[in-house]
């Protein structure tokens, strides 16, 4: 197993410098630069617009522009952000802990109502119950996280005021008390439902089926035919099997709140690195750009990877080495 | 059967929920309305306290210092709790605000500042920081947007150079006194000089070129406002508290909520009355029109929006006019004539638009009065058919679109650029629809912003007419747009007349320190353009503000709001 991580981490690493050496290009392809969006007459001189572009290097080669960044890159130099003016490592750990937080609370919602629904499905298949769960995780496949997200905003911001619409906590509670984290809960809880959306209809539809089918097996017809009652062979005999394969979409899940995150961030106003990055798309901030591309390039080699891994783990049939 | 009738139910319960919330949300909305009629509003005064919570459409970058900030969103928070020296009236005519000056000739400056103005640190606010201030941008040099604004005082290059350690050119007489030289006497020396200060004391010892990131700048930062920088949520919200010691007054309004929120969501937070006060884009006007607990300021503008035709190109040191497609004069007037500028303004613009016949908005001192303009340019589709014919452009072979006076093939080709907003494919297309209406073919290719931007200052081939837009400073100089030199002038259209005037107006030599000389040399200039339209003038924009009506005491000119200390709250 280990021999085997090694050697896909090491895999990853040519990998990631064809992705960087892609992302770059197709970076300094886009027309204009960080510089011409700033452009105005009675302010800006041209001649401090040339004495950048000439600093920041965009009248180089592109392929030597490519060079100097790599070089950095690598010794952990991630260049300077043309919007804040200040490291992209600094800018990006400022956003990573409110993504993470909203990942973290996404996927534990997701477990918990993908439990819940899932369970109560598979257990009573074919009823008005399952059937209503069925046509609300339907309805949650098919909604772009964009439609749902305004949606969610519409009826519970707007109409029902339950939550706020928009950032990650109310500035005027104090930092570290009791309200603050009540506060970020309160805030981070319908970006998180609405992050959370689609793997919850994927996983209770999973996790239904997969009861369904177990429930059918021999080992619980010997269970039923010992005279176990019903609730433990549920709890215990089948969900036990059931819910084994469900770990394995952890590392998927990892991606996903990475690339869901980009949407459910800008919609909600959620200052995160979802947001950061499409902010820096759009004024073309490259150092901010690439590190992000780069970074989630890796998460989603890495959750592969995990997935991968925990194959293994969950069915020792299958063979790593 | 008994399964398709569960799905039925199960769809028409998920639908009834929808219903149900949608009931919900009316009824909501009749209280509204009834708590709004009970509480008569009554006008008792400025009353103290309150929060006041104001939206920003886009995130801040958190550089909170008028030397170092470049971006929208930054500046509406530091004015919030930094002044500058100086101030602009009504007419963007500078007048004293902390500093006051006196000068003969416009080359030597003598600033007296105001004595008890405080920074938010305690120390008091004297020259000496404003010194720093210029210092710090000469010491970075041309990485400094604003080292245009410092290089004209007299030793500021030589010391940005490092041949003489302070700027000769500046002297401090005391305290309260500073004497300024400018390298020569120019007509807007003071609006081009940079008037900002910077606080020594919080800044000392740290180098010019890392301040930008210094805390004393993006979390900390002070200034000599109405309020007080209390806390900062990066990109996010930041809340400021009054400052009870404000040279001015003491501020009506405890605390301001800055706070950073997608423009889709601005209605109804408005709605909500989770927001008091925000600009917003035009668009979305009617709506917030719509709203009954809030008011929609309107206030002058200062951006100006036109077709461009490319007359030629820019050599890299001047413009060279070499394009013959467009070089008729009444073809360009016969296509401002074809459009109906009023309705367009009207169905694009929700109303905020206003046409007008000359490059300058209407609130500079220095536009022409729009009537005074030899052409109207009145929506006219027989006159510009007339012109059209005049100048040789005529229907040969029959198809109902006009040929080139060669009797050649002739397509207008319009370039706007695309953002993703809907409207702007819709308002490009009208304008293609006006010049196919007098006989002019037309087509319409949206770019991408970016990429258009790029296309239009390299002179891309691609782009032959072009939509654009100007948004004017304080300084009302024509001259870095429409000057011969400039790679602004994206029509490259070059005047030796207009150009005379314009180098004129600024010439000391020529029209001395009389405005109404000046005035009177753009008057001519505007006129010119007027005839020759480079571009087609088409509109300027008012800007908009949505306030809560529980805020009081907002008044608005074109230079923005009034100070808010003089803000106050009624609930």
């Amino acid at each position: 197993m280990l021999k085997y991580t090694l050697r896909r981490l090491l895999g990853m690493i040519p990998m990631l410098f064809l992705i960087s050496i892609v992302v770059f290009s197709l970076a300094k392809l886009m027309p204009g630069d960080s510089l011409s969006g700033e452009i105005d007459p009675n302010n800006t001189d041209p001649a401090y617009i040339e004495e950048m572009r000439e600093k920041l290097g965009y009248n180089d080669p592109i392929h030597e522009q490519y060079f100097n960044w790599i070089t950095k890159f690598v010794q952990g130099d991630f260049g300077k952000s043309t919007r804040y003016k200040i490291p992209a490592s600094d800018i990006i750990l400022e956003k990573l802990p409110n993504t993470i937080y909203l990942g973290a609370t996404s996927l534990l919602i997701t477990y918990i109502l993908a439990l819940i629904m899932g369970i109560y499905s598979g257990r009573k298949p074919y009823t008005i119950g399952d059937n209503l769960i069925a046509g609300a995780n339907y309805l949650g496949l098919a909604l772009p996280s964009f439609i749902a997200g305004v949606f969610a905003i519409y009826f519970f911001s707007f109409n029902l005021g339950w939550f706020p619409s928009n950032g990650s906590v109310d500035i005027q509670v104090e930092d570290g008390t009791f309200a603050y984290y009540l506060s970020r809960l309160h805030h981070v809880f319908l970006p998180a439902v609405v992050l959370g959306l689609l793997s919850t209809a994927s996983y209770t539809q999973f996790l239904r089926n997969d009861i369904i089918e177990n429930s059918r097996k021999d080992f619980v017809r010997t269970a039923r035919a010992k005279g176990t009652p019903e609730s433990t062979i549920y709890n215990k005999h089948i969900l036990r099997n059931s819910i084994i394969p469900l770990i394995t979409f952890l590392g998927f899940d990892i991606v996903n709140i990475v690339g869901g995150a980009i949407i459910t961030e800008t919609i909600f106003t959620y200052p995160g690195i979802g947001q950061l990055f499409l902010n820096s798309l759009s004024q073309q901030d490259y150092p901010v750009l690439m590190a992000l591309t780069m970074m989630f390039s890796f998460l989603t080699l890495f959750g592969n990877l995990v997935a991968d891994i925990l194959y293994g783990f969950v069915d020792p049939r299958i063979r790593l080495d | 059967m008994k399964k398709s009738y569960a799905w039925l139910l199960a769809l028409m319960l998920v639908l009834s929920a929808f219903l149900a919330a949608c009931s919900g949300n009316e009824k909501a909305n009749s209280k509204d309305d009834e708590k709004d009629d009970e509480t008569p509003v009554e006008e008792t005064g400025p009353v103290d306290g309150g929060t006041l919570t104001y939206a920003l459409s886009s995130e801040f970058k958190g550089l909170l210092n008028w030397n170092f900030y470049d971006a929208d969103g930054d500046d509406d928070i530091i004015a919030f709790f930094d002044d500058g020296l100086i101030s602009y009236d009504e007419n963007l005519k500078a007048e004293p605000n902390i500093a006051s000056w006196t000068t003969d000739d416009n080359q030597n400056f003598t600033f007296t500042f105001e004595k008890g103005v405080k920074w938010h640190n305690g120390e008091e606010l004297t020259v000496n920081d404003w010194v720093f201030a210029l210092e710090t941008i000469a010491t970075i040099g041309g990485e400094h947007q604003r080292w245009s604004n410092v290089n004209t005082i007299e030793g500021a290059v030589a010391f940005n150079e490092g041949k003489a350690d302070k700027i000769s050119g500046l002297e401090v007489v005391d305290d309260y006194t500073l004497k300024v030289k400018f390298d020569k006497a120019r007509v807007n020396n003071l609006e081009n000089l940079w008037s900002y200060p910077l606080s020594q004391k919080e800044f000392a010892g740290i180098d010019p070129k890392v301040m930008a990131e210094s805390p004393q700048v993006r979390t900390n930062p002070v200034g000599t406002g109405p309020y007080k920088v209390n806390k900062i949520i990066p990109g996010e919200s930041v809340e400021l508290v009054r400052n009870e010691d404000y040279w001015k007054g003491k501020p009506h309004i405890e605390k301001i909520i800055v706070k950073v929120i997608a423009s889709e969501l601005t209605t109804g937070e408005l709605k909500n009355g989770s927001l008091d006060m925000t600009p917003f884009h035009p668009t979305i006007l009617p709506e917030v029109e719509a709203l009954d607990n809030v008011v929609v300021e309107r206030y002058p503008g200062l951006s100006y929006y036109y077709v461009g035709f490319k007359l030629g190109k820019y050599d890299g040191s001047k413009n060279v006019m070499d394009k013959p497609k467009y070089s008729d004069k009444k073809l360009r007037q016969a296509m401002l004539y074809a459009i109906d500028r009023q309705a367009w303004g009207e169905a694009f613009f929700s109303g905020l638009a206003k046409p007008l016949n000359r490059p300058v908005p209407t609130s500079h001192w220095i536009a022409a009065p729009n009537e005074d303009m030899p052409n109207q340019y009145t929506y006219d589709p027989e006159k510009a058919k007339s012109l059209l014919d005049e100048a040789g452009y005529v229907d040969v072979d029959g198809d109902g679109f006009r040929e080139d006076p060669a009797g050649k093939e002739f397509v207008v080709k319009f370039s706007h650029y695309d953002t993703g907003n809907p409207t702007f494919e819709a308002r490009a297309k009208a304008f293609t629809q006006y010049w196919e209406e007098v006989g002019l073919k037309s087509t319409l290719q949206m770019t991408d912003v970016n990429l258009y931007y790029d296309q239009i200052e390299k002179d891309d081939p691609a782009l032959e007419v072009f939509y654009g837009g100007w948004g004017t400073g304080a300084d009302p100089d024509p001259l870095p747009t429409w000057g011969i030199d400039t790679v602004w002038n994206y029509p490259r259209w070059v005047s030796e007349e207009g150009q005379q005037l314009l180098e004129d107006a600024v010439d000391l030599s020529v029209v001395g320190t009389d405005t109404d000389k000046r005035k009177d040399l753009y008057a001519q200039w505007q006129a010119i353009f007027n005839e020759e339209v480079p571009a087609l003038p088409i509109l300027e924009l008012e800007e908009v503000m949505a306030v809560s009506k529980r805020v009081k005491g907002v008044t608005f000119d074109v230079s923005g709001p009034n100070d808010p200390h003089e803000w106050w709250i009624q609930e």
